[in-house]
């Protein structure tokens, strides 16, 4: 495998208050990782106001970057810049469903096929059909385009909480909200499923050096002998577009920030990404 | 006054007597002691001893007005040989729970080699996920272990459950104590009792011993959740006995992974924290972040080895009762050891047969929550109404996880103070284990709850429960009877007054 | 030490001061409120209220509403059963630090309160009065006998002479404000526990000037101003850290230094007139003292609501 996209990325987050905040504690997953599909060459991760710190690896094995401010501040800004090398993974043959719901492989991967409030969907479609399907991937493609063809794609559809049940319902969301619905109907029909939080480079076609704008993304890896990755929200497989910054059961083990301080009331400040291929 | 015989319908175990008039003869001393004495002098006594607790604060705090636990006068007795294999029973236990621990956040062994299903762990409430890459520096996370003990219809000591939380209790057992020798001097000095009093020593080794390596004098604190908490008079025990600060949540400031006090001279480094806050409160960062009797960004000081909590982090794993089911096998399998002490038959429902044959005859068994504490949910299968049994079928379907079912054991009964006579209860025993790394030590005795009401199984401070001082005497003292002088012309023992003068609000029910 | 517990300390040293103060302040009223026909019922009620500087409205008062809000009710934080529940909720906080012996005596206290006031309201009040200020006679005998003397000890002893001085001071401006149902000078030296102190310096027992000069600047009786000034002054200096060899400004010192100053230089013989000042800057003394005190060493987060950041 020879790597095939070079890019630096740099995601820019935070928030301003309303007065100023103090005491405030923070954990960014923002950083990404090494991964089979892709070699991270160097990241930084700086906090505004300057205050060190602190990286652990967690359950997911997700890296986290976590830090505290005590002096009061009227604004809280975080920026992640990282290089990355990545390619894309080639689909290997998946096990058959007698395998897949196998006890030993149910209870390996019973995290990742028990419900969370995120997830949990109820009976709200009829997955005999696609039950049937021999092929694991085939399945989950199957899934996957059936939700995407019911929720369509609306930016600021859905608040940051919304559970995957509440996007179904009104049948539009953000790639969080897609990527929450097609996990609950894929541990529904027993293939484990879990959460990726990363990166998305829209412009494959763009010259090395330009700068174009990226997104925080989220989709779907299931298990199927090993872990694949699908991307619901734009109907394809994972390439070497995605960038992966970590997993979880769901958006709450991955929230590429999150924090409590004490203070005024806060507002967003707004997520950009700028990402930059490299070669 | 005489103490009598009396049988109990339910087949239970007399913990005083053997057959009528046949007294077991670790009994036969305080029997003979007891006869000295009028009921309405035992009446005196017990009021004396609730107001004593009253005036000094005895109490715990239930539906927010403060009790004394009432403490029966008749004290209950183990001999030492018999306590020996129980405290080697629940030493045994405690490594295994801790074996366990180390494991379920770390390599997890015990799944891969398919000893006990990984969903197991993955489903329970308690699996702390923020808890895996905290490393306790002396590899202890439970410091203070509760093992609930109860003896069966054929005198057999079962583990009824673990709690390696924040156990609670052991304030009473020093109070009571230290309120008995008081109130019956005499009866000390004709028993050769094991004292209770070393164990804020022995909690402040452990401590110690569990201090992060850099520490060079580490600075200890007791943490509670304040006042308004059920065991607030335990933790305030504790830290006066152990001579460290009681702080509480506000008092503590994270910073860069390094906790401090706020102290009248600035601020102060703090390396271990005996905590009496529950996991979900502790830090609002990673669990609720409602809390406000919590620190910061505490869970990554730890993580960081700046600190030690202690219990550990997620600990609650081991007390689910589902887990529980699996705890002789975590002693075959880590300590390569065999159970000293047995669990009671306990069916696991999540196996579709089992569940079959448990709700075909619910009424035949106890069916306990699995994260329930202090009696919280329990429904006793004969003593349940058609109502009660048929709302429990239905919960049990639903979520079978949530529930173990047990055989309904008798739990043993003892002579206890009743209006103006003496007649048996049920008790049960928790005894306290206090892990400094390199040893597990067990206070001798414990803490006996009793059930006050008549035919009551659930020992619960907050069901009206009381509790009883709890004996180890050493067998010898029995075996000589007939050699020893009176007791004004031998040396004391153990009859003076504990050392401390420590005020004692009860402790509810943490755990 | 903590600086909660060292907050604790010192309100508890407050609170069983103003348990104690207000207590021998209505007692040196009780007499006219519940024995003299003659006396105007309203305007004395009045006047007990303005002296412990609580507002009441323009209507009509009466003994025993009145009795009620300053001795019996417990949720009032002025009234003696509400000072006692603070010195003894102050306690409960700090008890891992307090002797168990005044824990013992605060607690038992507290849980006598409800019978006492029954009591008292067959017998009258002095009965609950002479407890109280008995009660508090034994806790702060406990506090300096069962207490090491160190910091926290201080801060009790200083939230109980800021107290000390805070009453003595609303005591005479009853008197300053010539209010005719406020009780005479020897009923304030009788309130005061002087009576005999004073007796024995001076025999002049009418001389207003000599009354208020002994409360105020007496060196030797303990409830003087200037004796309880001399004291906190005392305990704030021993309290600062030895480290500290340079003065750093300490604002309560500061302004405790400015009280001491004008009560040690006036001529004794003027105080009355000049007593409607010297009360109103002993008052703000008092506060800002607190104030100073509070901002440095009782430096600690309330119970604060953590707000959670929502973010992409």
């Amino acid at each position: 495998m020879t790597p095939r996209l070079g890019l630096s990325i740099r995601h820019h987050t935070g928030f301003t208050y309303d007065g100023v905040a103090k005491a405030s504690y923070n954990e960014a997953r923002m950083t990404p990782r090494s991964l089979g599909t892709q070699q991270v060459q160097a990241s930084k991760l700086t906090v505004r106001p300057a205050v060190p710190t602190w990286t652990y690896t967690d359950y997911f094995g997700t890296i986290v970057s976590a830090f505290d401010i005590q002096e009061t501040h009227p604004q809280l800004e975080v920026e992640a810049v990282s290089q990355v090398e990545s390619w894309a993974a080639t689909l290997e043959a998946p096990l058959g469903w007698s395998e897949l719901r196998s006890p030993h492989l149910v209870d390996r991967f019973s995290e990742f096929l028990l419900p969370t409030t995120r997830t949990a969907m109820g009976e709200v479609a009829d997955l005999t059909a696609w039950r049937n399907l021999p092929d694991v991937h085939q399945c989950v493609e199957a899934v996957a385009g059936f939700v995407r063809s019911e929720v369509s794609y609306v930016p600021g559809a859905t608040t940051v909480s919304a559970t995957g049940r509440e996007a179904w319902d009104r049948r539009k969301g953000v790639c969080q909200d897609i990527t929450h619905v097609t996990i609950g109907l894929l541990r529904e029909m027993g293939i484990p499923a879990r959460y990726v939080s990363g990166y998305l480079f829209p412009a494959i076609d763009s010259e090395a050096g330009d700068v174009v704008e990226g997104q925080s993304h989220a989709w779907v890896e299931y298990y199927s002998g090993s872990w694949t990755g699908i991307d619901p929200t734009n109907g394809v497989r994972e390439t070497e577009r995605h960038i992966i910054v970590g997993h979880g059961r769901d958006y709450d083990d991955v929230a590429p920030l999150k924090g409590i301080y004490q203070g005024a009331a806060s507002t967003q400040l707004g997520v950009v990404v700028e990402m930059r291929r490299t070669h | 006054m005489a103490v009598k015989f009396e049988s109990d319908a339910s087949g239970a175990w007399n913990e005083m007597f053997s057959a009528p008039g046949q007294a077991r003869p670790v009994y036969e001393r305080l029997l003979a002691d007891l006869d000295a004495y009028q009921p309405q002098e035992l009446r005196a006594r017990s009021e004396q001893l609730s107001r004593t607790f009253i005036d000094r604060g005895v109490t715990f705090a239930h539906s927010g007005e403060e009790r004394p636990f009432p403490l029966d006068l008749v004290p209950r007795i183990l001999g030492a040989l018999e306590w020996d294999r129980l405290a080697r029973g629940i030493a045994q236990r405690v490594r295994a729970l801790e074996a366990f621990l180390a494991d379920v956040y770390g390599a997890g062994r015990i799944f891969d080699e398919g000893l006990m299903p990984r969903s197991v762990i993955t489903s329970s409430p308690h699996y702390c996920r923020p808890a895996f890459g905290i490393s306790p520096p002396n590899d202890v996370r439970i410091a203070v272990a509760g093992i609930d003990l109860i003896r069966d219809e054929h005198g057999n000591f079962c583990v009824l459950e673990d709690n390696v939380r924040i156990p609670s209790g052991v304030s009473y057992v020093i109070e009571n104590r230290r309120a008995m020798t008081q109130a019956f001097s005499s009866l000390f000095s004709d028993h050769r009792v094991h004292p209770v009093d070393s164990y804020p020593s022995r909690l402040f080794a452990a401590l110690l011993a569990a201090a992060p390596r850099k520490a060079v004098d580490p600075v200890i604190v007791v943490l509670s959740p304040g006042v308004h908490n059920a065991a607030y008079f335990e933790h305030v025990l504790l830290a006066r006995m152990m001579g460290v600060e009681l702080v509480e949540g506000r008092d503590l400031v994270c910073r860069s992974n390094h906790v401090y006090m706020r102290t009248t001279n600035g601020e102060r480094a703090v390396h271990v924290i005996y905590r009496r806050v529950d996991d979900d409160w502790l830090d609002p960062l990673q669990f609720r972040p409602d809390s406000v009797i919590g620190v910061a960004g505490l869970v990554n000081a730890a993580r960081a080895g700046n600190v030690v909590i202690s219990n550990g982090i997620g600990n609650g794993v081991a007390d689910d009762k589902l887990v529980y089911t699996y705890v002789p096998e975590f002693i075959r399998f880590y300590l390569g050891e065999k159970p000293l002490l047995d669990n009671i038959e306990t069916h696991r429902l999540e196996d579709a047969a089992v569940r079959e044959a448990v709700l075909a005859s619910l009424a035949d068994y106890v069916l306990k929550p699995v994260d329930g504490s202090g009696g919280k949910g329990i429904v006793i299968g004969p003593q349940a109404t058609k109502t009660e049994l048929k709302a429990l079928r239905k919960a049990i379907a639903a979520a079978p996880r949530n529930f173990i079912a047990q055989r309904p054991v008798a739990l043993s009964t003892h002579p206890t103070f009743v209006g103006d006579s003496l007649a048996p209860r049920h008790i049960d025993l928790r005894p306290f284990a206090v892990n400094d790394g390199s040893d597990v030590w067990v206070l001798p005795g414990g803490l006996t709850r009793v059930a006050l009401g008549e035919g009551e199984l659930i020992v619960n401070s907050s069901r009206g429960g009381g509790s009883k001082d709890t004996w180890v005497i050493n067998d010898e003292a029995v075996a000589f009877r007939g050699a020893v002088p009176p007791a004004s012309s031998r040396p004391r023992r153990h009859g003076a007054a504990p050392r401390q003068n420590d005020e004692f609000v009860g402790a509810g029910d943490e755990q | 030490m903590l600086s909660r517990l060292a907050e604790s300390l010192f309100w508890i040293g407050r609170y069983i001061e103003r348990a104690d103060d207000t207590a021998r302040i209505v007692d040196s009223y009780v007499h006219r409120m519940v024995e003299d026909p003659f006396n105007d019922e309203s305007a004395t009620c009045r006047s007990l209220y303005s002296i412990l500087g609580i507002e009441v409205g323009p209507e009509r008062l009466n003994t025993a509403e009145t009795l009620q809000t300053i001795v019996y009710d417990i949720d009032n934080p002025n009234s003696i059963a509400g000072a006692l529940n603070g010195a003894y909720e102050n306690a409960r906080r700090s008890r891992d630090y307090i002797s168990s012996e005044m824990w013992v005596a605060l607690n038992t206290t507290r849980n006598e309160l409800p019978k006492r006031e029954s009591r008292a309201r067959n017998f009258g009040p002095s009965t609950y009065l002479g407890y109280v200020r008995e009660r508090a006679a034994l806790l702060a005998g406990l506090t300096d006998a069962t207490l090491s003397h160190d910091d926290g000890w201080r801060f009790l002893v200083l939230g109980r002479n800021l107290e000390r001085i805070d009453m003595t001071a609303r005591l005479l401006r009853g008197r300053v404000v010539s209010d005719e149902n406020a009780p005479d000078w020897m009923a304030f030296l009788r309130a005061s526990g002087a009576m005999e102190a004073f007796m024995r310096n001076t025999r002049e027992v009418d001389d207003a000037n000599g009354v208020a000069a002994f409360l105020m600047l007496d060196r030797l009786f303990p409830r003087s101003v200037l004796y309880s000034l001399n004291l906190a002054d005392e305990c704030l200096v021993e309290i600062q850290p030895v480290s500290q060899r340079i003065s750093s400004g300490d604002p309560a010192r500061q302004a405790l230094a400015r009280a001491r100053g004008m009560l040690e230089f006036i001529d004794p013989r003027q105080l009355i007139e000049q007593l409607p000042e010297l009360l109103e800057m002993l008052e703000s003394t008092c506060f800002r003292i607190t104030d100073a005190v509070t901002d440095r060493y009782f430096r600690h987060e309330e119970a604060v609501a953590w707000i959670i950041e929502e973010g992409l």
